[in-house]
């Protein structure tokens, strides 16, 4: 089968309804998981600071878990 | 009102309005629990069966007048609400969700009717009663059509991830799915209309304060500076509020739609 006509028949597999859900489910739950991110692993984070002392855990956890959020969204949503 | 009170503070000084205009008194003596935001709670709910009422007790197949406005505002909810996210369940979640678009619609609305002038979500417990509704009928559902361990399976272990990430991720998907949308769902609401009505507090009262109660030369222009920008955010506060309204419910739409299908 020519090229095109594999796209066009794969095309029309694609149902407008599904990517406006998944473009809406990205758009609402990256600054969730973002937040989620921060939150636990920076949390993980402050509570290392405090048992050990060592204050540089805190921001370690907080960076760490922001990039882990944006690695999970793309992951998830990127393709 | 509520503003002439702040008006006879000691000092001859401009005072911004603050937390005060959300600290409303009883209506009735003695009742405690039977404030402002809660008398027009009431009055939305009946104010929303009534409209539908109108409009649906009785349809038409040509619709006229109250039916007309109603069918745009479910074509409007079936469209860009519900069909996005629950595709061919979504005419059997349409009560729900029209019912929660009209009201907080209406709820928001009454930020900007004369009178009423207090948008209901702008007390917290309001939004928070609505969002908890929602996050309850998400977990129910979800058990029920992915069961109790396939439903959490599914939120913390989505497929399509390397094996090893799972241990770092899944704590994240906890999160982010239990509590942090719940919260941001009742959160984005009330702090929306209590940002709203404290904008247009302070701009009224700019204009009142410097037209009619201190009228000096210079500050007379100031005075016509706060009734223009009274006048233009209300009208951004009442995109806002559609906004709002709508965000509402398509929330609400995209939680039950991911407990009726998994993600994929």
């Amino acid at each position: 089968m020519p090229a095109i006509v594999v796209a066009a028949m794969s095309e029309k597999k694609i149902r407008p309804e599904d990517d406006g859900r998944d473009f809406a489910d990205a758009a609402w739950s990256i600054p969730s998981y973002l937040l989620s991110g921060m939150i636990f692993y920076g949390g993980a984070g402050w509570l290392l600071s405090k048992w050990t002392g060592v204050v540089a855990f805190t921001p370690i956890g907080l960076i760490l878990g922001v990039a882990l959020a944006v690695y999970l969204v793309y992951r998830k949503y990127g393709r | 009102m509520s503003t002439l009170t702040l008006l006879t503070a000691p000092e001859d000084k401009f005072t911004p309005p603050g937390l005060e205009l959300f600290d409303l008194p009883p209506i009735i003596a003695g009742v405690t629990w039977f404030t402002k935001p809660v008398l027009l709670a009431l009055l939305s709910s009946v104010i929303v069966i009534a409209f539908c009422w109108a409009a649906f007790a009785n349809p038409k197949i040509v619709p006229r007048g109250v039916q007309n406005v109603a069918e745009m505002g479910y074509m409007f909810v079936r469209d860009q609400v519900a069909r996005p996210f629950l595709g061919k369940d979504a005419d059997r979640w349409m009560g729900l969700l029209l019912s929660i678009f009209f009201m907080v619609w209406i709820w928001n609305l009454m930020g900007v009717v004369p009178v009423f002038q207090f948008p209901v979500a702008s007390h917290i417990a309001f939004p928070i009663v609505l969002a908890l509704s929602i996050y309850i009928l998400k977990i129910y559902l979800g058990v029920k059509h992915q069961g109790l361990v396939g439903y959490f399976k599914n939120m913390m272990f989505p497929p399509g991830l390397p094996k090893p990430i799972y241990v770092l991720m899944a704590p994240l998907e906890f999160l982010s799915n239990m509590i942090i949308a719940p919260f941001t769902h009742a959160v984005r609401l009330f702090a929306n209309m209590f940002a709203g009505h404290i904008i247009l507090a302070f701009f009224s009262l700019v204009g009142f304060w410097f037209l009619f109660e201190k009228l000096t030369p210079l500050g007379a222009p100031l005075g016509v500076i706060g009734v223009v920008m009274t006048i233009a955010m209300t009208g951004f506060e009442m995109f806002i509020q559609f906004l709002q309204a709508f965000l509402f419910s398509m929330l609400a739409a995209m939680y039950i739609g991911n407990s009726l299908h998994a993600e994929h």
